[in-house]
Parts: C-alpha cells; sequence; structure tokens
C-alpha cells in the first residue's frame, strides 16, 4: 500500500504507520546533482520521535541542509538504528517524572557509536541518563528568549554570543552529568545547553529547529559537520 | 531545497497510479485545499469533482469568491449550503474541542454523501503538515484536533488521499506559485472558520459581529500594507470575546462585548510572533468596529502574545 492513500483507522496503528514514507530520497538526488558523486558524502541522520511539536521541524532543517533524514519512533531497536548521527527531540512527556516514556533513547545515547544532538526533552533525558539531573523550572520558558553563548565550542562556532531563541518548557536540566560543561546560559535557565569534554554529546534546551530561533539553521549544521567530522575518523 | 516543480511531477504521477475511480476533494478555497485540488485535476480530470461545503461559519462574502475562483480554474466543483446542519449541531457547544470534533465530523458526513451522489470511493484532502502534527497521537500531545485530522470519525467510509501531509505552508505557497495560481498568498483560515473565532456557542448572531469584525480587520490590514505601512501579517482577524465592560455613547451607559484583533508573522504556523503593527492601524480598526457594531461591542483589544505560549487562533 502507498504510503499517502490509506483508511483513517490505520494511521491511529502506532507511530512507525504516522511517519511512514517521511524519508527523503529526493535530497539526495539533488545533492548528488550538486555534488558530483565521487566527493559528496551524503550524511545520514535519524530524528527520534518523543512527540514533541516540533520533531517534524528537525526533520525539514535536515532535509533543508541535504541531509539524508528520517523520523523513527522512539521504540525502534537498536539494531535498526543506522546512522551518522541522532537527534533525540523534544517530547510531551516530562522527563523530570516519566523517563519511560523516552523508548530506548538511553540505549541510543550509551550504544549507538555516533554523535547525539538532544532537544529539550532529549537534552534533560541526557542529562539524567547520564548521571545529572532535570527537574521542574523554577521560571518556565515559553517562545522568545534571550540565550548568551558561554563556550562556544563547535556547536556555536563564530555565531553571535547572544540570540533571540524559541523555547517551551517545563522542567530543565538541573545538574550537569559528570564530564558535562555548560555553553550556554539565559535569564531564567542556567543550562541552556551542554556538551560532553570527550564524547561527541550534546544538548540544547531551547528549539534550534524554530523559524524564530536566531541561526539555527548554522547550529543544525555544526552538528552535521560533528557528524562528518566522527564518521571520517 | 524544497523543488516545487518535482514535487508537482511526483504527486500527479502517484495521484495517476493509485486512484482509480473517482474522487471528491474538500474544498475550502485556501491554499491547501486548491493547490490539492488542481495536482489532483491534473491526474485524473473530471474524475474529481471539488466540494466546498457553506458551513455558515464562512466570511463576508467568501463563498461566492471561492466559487468564482474554482471556477476560472477549472476544476470540477459544487458548492453545497449546510449552514443549517453546523448551526444546529452545534446549539449550546461551547468547548473548543467539541465544536472541532463536531465540525470535523460534520465535514466528512456531507463528504460522504456527495461521494456517494458523485460515485466517488476517494476524498482528498489538503493536510499538511501541522495539521496532524497538532493533532496528536501516540506520544505527541493534543494542541488542537484539527477538523480534517483529529475530528476525523473511525467509521467513515471513504478512502483518503493526501498528497500535501508533510509540506509546511510555505512549501505549498511555492507549488501554488509554480502553477501560477491566484490563491498562492492567501491568508490562512482554519476548517472550523467563525466558529472558533466565537468564544462560547457559535449562533447566526454571533457568529455575524465576528464576521463583520474579521472583514473590518482584513481591509484595514491589507489596505495598510498596500500604502507599504506594514508588512502583510501571516494571519489576521477578529476574535468575539464573551467579556462585557461598559462603554459610553453620547453620553449614556453602554454595556457591549469585547472584540480581540489578531494579527501574526510566522513562516510555518508552527511558532508565530505578534504583528509589530502601527498605532494608526490599530486606531482604524477599533473605531470601525465599535462604531459599526455599537449595539454589540464596544471595546477592542489586541492581542500581543506569542506562539508559544499562545497559539494563532483562540480555540
Amino acid at each position: 500500500m502507498s504510503h499517502f492513500i490509506y483508511a483513517f483507522r490505520e494511521r491511529t496503528v502506532g507511530l512507525a504507520n504516522l511517519f511512514e514514507g517521511v524519508t527523503n530520497k529526493r535530497v539526495a538526488e539533488s545533492a548528488d546533482a550538486i555534488y558530483p558523486r565521487a566527493v559528496h558524502l551524503t550524511m545520514r541522520i535519524l530524528v527520534i520521535d518523543n512527540g514533541g511539536q516540533w520533531t517534524h521541524r528537525e526533520w525539514r532543517v535536515l532535509r533543508d541542509l541535504d541531509v539524508e533524514v528520517e523520523i523513527v519512533p522512539n521504540n525502534t531497536p537498536l539494531e535498526k538504528i543506522k546512522t551518522d548521527g541522532l537527534v533525540l527531540s523534544g517530547g510531551a512527556p516530562r522527563v523530570g517524572v516519566d523517563a519511560q516514556k523516552m523508548g530506548f533513547c538511553g540505549e541510543y545515547v550509551d550504544k549507538a557509536g555516533v554523535p547525539v544532538l538532544g532537544i529539550c526533552a532529549g537534552h534533560q533525558f541526557m542529562a539524567s541518563h547520564l548521571g545529572g539531573k532535570a527537574g521542574p523550572s523554577k521560571v518556565p520558558e515559553f517562545g522568545k528568549t534571550m540565550v548568551t553563548v558561554d563556550d562556544e565550542d563547535e556547536i556555536f562556532k563564530d555565531l553571535p554570543t547572544e540570540f533571540v531563541a524559541w523555547e517551551s518548557h517545563n522542567d530543565e536540566v538541573t545538574q550537569l552529568p559528570t564530564d558535562f560543561i555548560s555553553l550556554a546560559h539565559s535569564d531564567n535557565c542556567a543550562i541552556q545547553a551542554m556538551k560532553h569534554k570527550t564524547r561527541p554529546l550534546y544538548g540544547l534546551q531551547f528549539h534550534p529547529e524554530v523559524e524564530n530561533t536566531d541561526n539555527g539553521y548554522e547550529m543544525f549544521q555544526a552538528f552535521i559537520e560533528i557528524c562528518r567530522a566522527h564518521k571520517k575518523e | 531545497m524544497f523543488n516545487a516543480d518535482k514535487f508537482i511531477d511526483e504527486q500527479v504521477k502517484k495521484v495517476k497510479a493509485e486512484v482509480k475511480g473517482k474522487a471528491i476533494i474538500a474544498a475550502s478555497g485556501g491554499v491547501d485545499s486548491t493547490v490539492c485540488a488542481a495536482l489532483v485535476s491534473r491526474a485524473i480530470g473530471e474524475r474529481l469533482l471539488a466540494v466546498y461545503v457553506d458551513t455558515g461559519f464562512m466570511r463576508k462574502g467568501e463563498t461566492e469568491s471561492v466559487d468564482s475562483m474554482l471556477r476560472r480554474l477549472g476544476v470540477n466543483h459544487k458548492v453545497v449550503d449546510a449552514s443549517d446542519e453546523y448551526f444546529a449541531a452545534l446549539k449550546g457547544v461551547t468547548d473548543p474541542e467539541k465544536k472541532r470534533k463536531i465540525i470535523g465530523e460534520k465535514f466528512i458526513r456531507v463528504f460522504e454523501r456527495e461521494a456517494k451522489k458523485f460515485g466517488a470511493e476517494y476524498l482528498v484532502q489538503g493536510t499538511i503538515a501541522p495539521d496532524w502534527i497538532e493533532s496528536g497521537g501516540g506520544l505527541r500531545d493534543t494542541i488542537k484536533s484539527h477538523h480534517n485530522v483529529g475530528g476525523l470519525p473511525s467509521d467513515m467510509n471513504v478512502k483518503l488521499v493526501e498528497p500535501l501531509r508533510d509540506l509546511y505552508k510555505d512549501e505549498v505557497r511555492k507549488v501554488a506559485r509554480a502553477l501560477k495560481m491566484e490563491v498562492a498568498e492567501k491568508q490562512p483560515f482554519p476548517g472550523p472558520a467563525l466558529a472558533i473565532r466565537v468564544m462560547g456557542e457559535p449562533t447566526r448572531e454571533s457568529v455575524e459581529i465576528v464576521r463583520e469584525a474579521c472583514a473590518i480587520v482584513e481591509e484595514e490590514i491589507e489596505k495598510a500594507s498596500a500604502a507599504g505601512k506594514m508588512k502583510l501579517p501571516w494571519q489576521y482577524f477578529a476574535v468575539l470575546l464573551p467579556v462585557k465592560s461598559v462603554g459610553v455613547h453620547g453620553d449614556v451607559r453602554a454595556y457591549g462585548y469585547t472584540i480581540a484583533v489578531r494579527a501574526v508573522d510566522s513562516v510555518d504556523a508552527m511558532s508565530a510572533v505578534y504583528s509589530k503593527m502601527p498605532h494608526d492601524v490599530l486606531d482604524t480598526i477599533a473605531s470601525r468596529i465599535a462604531n459599526k457594531m455599537k449595539e454589540k461591542v464596544n471595546r477592542v483589544v489586541y492581542d500581543i502574545t506569542n506562539k508559544p505560549p499562545a497559539t494563532i487562533e483562540w480555540e
């Protein structure tokens, strides 16, 4: 059955069906047209869906950046995760209190062996999974927020150190995991971005995939470069 | 990057291959469904019938202008007046999610009826990505049930075809421009229409107030934008609030309802900022609304919330 003709009932079967057909082969083809096949290294990144409102936006930004990208549900078995990098999406689950809704995200972080970018709930989950803490924000942030970069690292390289970011969170990282450093903060949230000191693990509390966030595409491009560098190693 | 020409070719081919018999399309006259109608009509021609439903919640002059637009587009179409049915179904209903679900179900029932008359087994819809994202399902929370997704009954007996479901509005506009369609730049107007711009029960009377207010907001903003005073917002409209307040009309106490004006800038409706409109434009809108509807409305406010935390429409 084709991916876009179906009876309504089948749509409610599960997320696997919901996202069937989201893989974008058009991009791979157009990228080949621009770059000669020999030098063009197509990057493949999976967006792990934790039920966020902006999961599909993450897919779209990566697609716009000519990455081969697919959205997969967070209960996809680890052996099916074949990718050069992972984005852990945000989600409705409040990970501070409901980590089991994050499916196999923990296994992916521990065993997939590729760079990981956790966004919002994905970022909070990564912190608590790796020994830090996430919990309710004293002041939740929704919509426009000013973020200040404290350490540009690779993810904010050459970008303005103060920028407008779009937020939507009730929880936040309240304690960094071992071997993580904080890269950015806002007035009401001390850890807006974090990274592991040696492994390519990144977390962002704000949403770089949202159109209103300044330089979001550049941050994703930086993450793609991190994946590319990791692949070559 | 998104390639509109390629998308058109692919979708026309796909529809040709997969829709064997007749199909009807739910056509509101908006960008999504009109683009969809054009694509599917290219693929199956006269086997497609576009059905426009007048729910009674349409804007001023909308039914007539959509009718003539579809005629110019050359798509086989018909207009169905179902307004009595809609007002009856929404009698006493004030909960926004209930309104959306009832409207969604009504749409399907009307389309099923029309599909039967036309002998169609497929229903084409211009569903785009934010519709099913916000409608929720699985892990995803329901922000609002879009009438074409969350409002669909589970026992529906037509097959759905949704060629645009992975696109965002800006990409649909690219397709519309590639097809040189006049609807390309039209502002979004969600299916539940004016029924969700009346906070509380949508009656013929309350809908008439918000219809008039929406017309004034559209007229003034389009005029200001054409004069170069402001950028045309992504979406701009009026909402009727059930809040009453005191005013004074010609030395006499007035006690009337409140209209909220909403105008936002966005790229894909998944996030939005309120439009920084010139004060003189707001001033004209407020005066015109209050003067025109002096028996009913004596206060006008401007909504300055972004999305998030708010959404674009109020319900």
